[in-house]
């Protein structure tokens, strides 16, 4: 019985050598397909580093999932994704709201989903903000001051302070303030304001929440003029003539990713609960905004002076 | 001895082991000791290719806006890895100290990058521009400063920390040294220590055996212990064995000899000596004869009465007859030939002085034995003893049950002088007697008839003066149960 055992563990492990001895030779190896890839933007809606730092884990799930390599792109300006999907390649981005609705009609491009925020919201909101001891509390008060936008291509960053100025009266605000310029990100619009570098800010009150959560002089000294309507979050598009099978992978990945424990794990890092379905309907408050402020979005100059 | 062995071999495993254990830690400790050294000195590289990079940086940012400046990308990337040197750092393990100094560094490069982050994305007037450039300047050279603080500082800590190293390792390269050197010279004394402890036990044994051999049959192996010393005991029965079966053989040649000769006098002295005592039992019966001539034939007739009963114990010695046995009680044997003796034998063998016999009979069972071999032994022993006392003494007769139920034990004293140590091995050979008309046949008799029936008799001299035989009988003998 001992001699059979021995015969049998021989012949397993002599299979594999005698298997390749065999005459007939194996079938050459399937030619390696090439790894699809996809180049996606960020805007810089916070400290450029931090952002990508944000992003990244996504990115390497998003790879995981599709079995396309993401790789991103951030950008020092809202309004280069525009001129990055001419120039570089780029395949998609996470546009904010108002950049979405620039693409839209000067590149053409696909919304795919927006991520829900930890306190289950998907939309956001612009504000126009003050420190307290400055007295400012009107467009009035706000005549020679220093004004912190973000950026042209913003919804709450520009078009807030844009329809809050048309509203009152102000039809050129460059002649109106004493200096107006673009921080880049909301999270400097903030910060400016809060360090007296700027007497007026405008910024998304997502980050504005966020930065308050980190420090409470942001509520102690600074004050809430003004508030824009929700838009949509920051969400995903892709080229249109990007494969189909991708797009829907990528898709489908994003919107299941809260039912995968290592999604999940991903999600948490990004500080989201879920991706959801979003369609050009949802961008239709943007639209009408700028509408109100009789922007023409295919011929906007979203380049920031 | 297999206990030795198999303990020096578990002394030699151990010592071997921890040997081996101890290079291995000893390696292992200054491998270590090398590792923590090329860390060390990794660290060092690291910080030099971090103030590097923020140095890189730092030339992005003065280039910034000018024609030589580099492009978004390329900077944003510089940045981005002079972030990834310092969260390297915090992958190795530090020293609370170490751990703020890093967080401190940590806090300064993202300060840096917040800054620089400003400058690459606000736009504004000039002076604005320069301000926020100005300012990320100033961190940077802060940081380069704190880089190179921090530096200083561990360049001198890394030249003594490799001193240190470096005298470790050179120690643990002596030790090393001396465990080679140590290990052939360790094995070579463990093993002359067990080939000693296997040879001289054997030697001494061959040493005894060469002496058997010699000739010194009293010769015994003495001082060896474990399975060595069970080897020496067996020897040393073998060679008592051998000793007895020598005097054995020789009793048995002195049996040849008896029986041949007393043969010889059967035939040649038992017929005249029968014509002789005839003749002269009829020349007394004569009526011529005078009555005092009688007396001398009377004398004749008596003598060589005398010289048959002799004649007998030759032949009975020499050519001895097979025991035919019976039921025995040998506590009344003992009184009836104890009566017989004093009624009819004491006044011959005894002296002049009063005999006290003490009896102590324990109880015994009927054994198998020839009844009239058995009263000869016991009344040549009595008349032994009495021969012993010729002023008197205390005959003592002395009969116990062995613990073993299968051997009765006959004890039989005297209280005179005892037998002369130099002789006792004699008494019982074949005419050797210290009594001047005796025929040295008694005892040899004696002894032949009890190793009949498969016992043994010894003497001994008592503690307090005289001798003692002893007699062994089983209570079944073998030569009864075939």
């Amino acid at each position: 019985m001992r001699k059979r055992w021995i015969v049998s563990i021989l012949a397993a492990l002599c299979l594999p050598f005698l298997a390749a001895c065999s005459p007939k030779d194996p079938p050459p190896p399937a030619k390696k397909p090439s790894v699809e890839k996809l180049l996606i933007g960020l805007i810089p809606e916070q400290n450029l580093f931090k952002q990508m730092e944000r992003y990244e884990p996504l990115a390497e799930y998003l790879f995981r999932k599709t079995g396309a390599k993401v790789s991103l792109k951030i950008l020092p300006r809202y309004g280069n994704i525009i001129e990055n999907f001419r120039s570089s390649g780029l395949d998609g981005a996470f546009f904010g709201s108002f950049t979405y609705a620039l693409a839209r009609a000067k590149v053409g491009v696909e919304v795919l989903a927006r991520p829900v925020a930890l306190d289950n919201t998907s939309t956001y909101h612009g504000l126009i903000f003050v420190r307290k001891d400055r007295g400012i509390r009107t467009a009035r008060d706000m005549k020679g001051k220093r004004f912190a936008f973000v950026d042209k291509a913003t919804t709450a960053g520009y078009l807030l302070p844009l329809d809050y100025f048309r509203d009152h009266g102000i039809p050129d605000h460059n002649d109106y303030l004493k200096e107006a310029y673009f921080t880049g990100t909301h999270e400097d619009a903030v910060f400016d304001v809060l360090n007296g570098k700027a007497d007026i800010g405008a910024a998304k009150n997502t980050v504005f929440q966020r930065l308050a959560n980190a420090d409470p002089r942001i509520m102690k000294e600074l004050i809430v003029l003004e508030r824009s309507p929700d838009v949509p979050e920051n969400a995903i598009a892709l080229r249109k003539d990007i494969d189909v099978s991708l797009r829907n992978r990528l898709k489908e990945s994003l919107l299941t990713m809260h039912l995968d424990p290592d999604g999940k794990r991903v999600l948490e890092r990004f500080g989201a609960l879920r991706f959801i379905e979003t369609t050009d309907e949802d961008y239709a408050v943007v639209v009408k905004f700028a509408e109100h402020n009789r922007l023409n979005l295919a011929t906007y100059d979203y380049k920031n002076d | 001895m297999k206990r030795r062995i198999v303990l020096g071999l578990a002394l030699y495993s151990v010592v071997f082991s921890l040997a081996g254990v101890y290079v291995i830690h000893t390696i292992r400790t200054a491998t270590t000791e090398l590792d923590k050294l090329i860390t060390l000195h990794q660290v060092e590289i690291l910080r030099e290719h971090f103030l590097l990079q923020i140095r890189k940086v730092q030339s992005d940012l003065t280039l910034m806006g000018t024609p030589h400046s580099r492009s978004f990308d390329t900077v944003f990337e510089n940045v981005m890895n002079m972030g990834r040197i310092i969260d390297t750092c915090f992958g190795c393990h530090h020293s609370p100290r170490g751990t703020e100094r890093l967080n401190a560094l940590k806090k300064q490069t993202e300060t840096y990058k917040e800054s620089l982050s400003r400058v690459m994305t606000v736009r504004a007037n000039a002076t604005r521009h320069a301000a926020e450039e100005d300012a990320a300047f100033r961190i940077g050279e802060a940081l380069i400063g704190q880089v190179n603080e921090m530096i200083a500082f561990t360049t001198s800590r890394l030249g003594e920390n490799t001193r240190k190293a470096m005298g470790r390792i050179e120690r643990t390269k002596y030790i090393l040294y001396g465990l080679v050197a140590m290990g052939p010279l360790v094995s070579t004394v463990l093993g002359f220590v067990f080939i000693l402890g296997l040879t001289r036990p054997v030697k001494v044994l061959v040493d005894s055996t060469r002496k058997l051999m010699g000739g010194d049959l009293d010769h015994r192996v003495a001082g060896l212990t474990d399975e060595f010393g069970e080897v020496a005991a067996s020897f040393n029965e073998m060679a008592g064995s051998l000793k007895e079966q020598m005097q054995k053989m020789q009793r048995t040649e002195q049996m040849v000899v008896v029986g041949e000769l007393a043969a010889g006098l059967a035939h040649e002295i038992k017929n005249p000596m029968a014509g002789i005592k005839v003749a002269m039992s009829v020349l007394s019966g004569e009526a011529y004869i005078l009555a005092e001539d009688k007396a001398v034939l009377q004398k004749v007739v008596e003598e060589i009465t005398q010289l048959e009963g002799l004649m007998k114990n030759f032949l009975n010695f020499a050519k001895p007859q097979k025991p035919r046995l019976e039921p025995v009680n040998v506590n009344q044997m003992l009184n009836t030939t104890l009566t017989f003796h004093l009624k009819h034998q004491a006044v011959g063998a005894g002296g002049s002085g009063k005999i006290e016999i003490v009896k102590e009979f324990g109880e015994l069972p009927t054994i198998l034995a020839d009844p009239t071999q058995l009263q000869r032994v016991f009344l040549n022993l009595f008349l032994n003893a009495l021969h012993a006392m010729p002023r008197g003494g205390e005959l003592g007769v002395r009969t116990c049950l062995e613990a073993d139920g299968k051997t009765i034990r006959i004890g039989v004293s005297d209280t005179g002088n005892g037998i002369r140590e130099d002789l006792i091995d004699k008494v019982f050979q074949p005419f050797f007697t210290t009594k001047p008309k005796g025929t040295g046949l008694g005892l040899a008799i004696s002894r032949q008839m009890i190793e009949q029936h498969d016992g043994a008799i010894d003497v001994a001299n008592r503690p307090g003066g005289g001798a003692l035989f002893t007699i062994l009988l089983p209570v079944k003998a073998e030569g009864a149960a075939a």
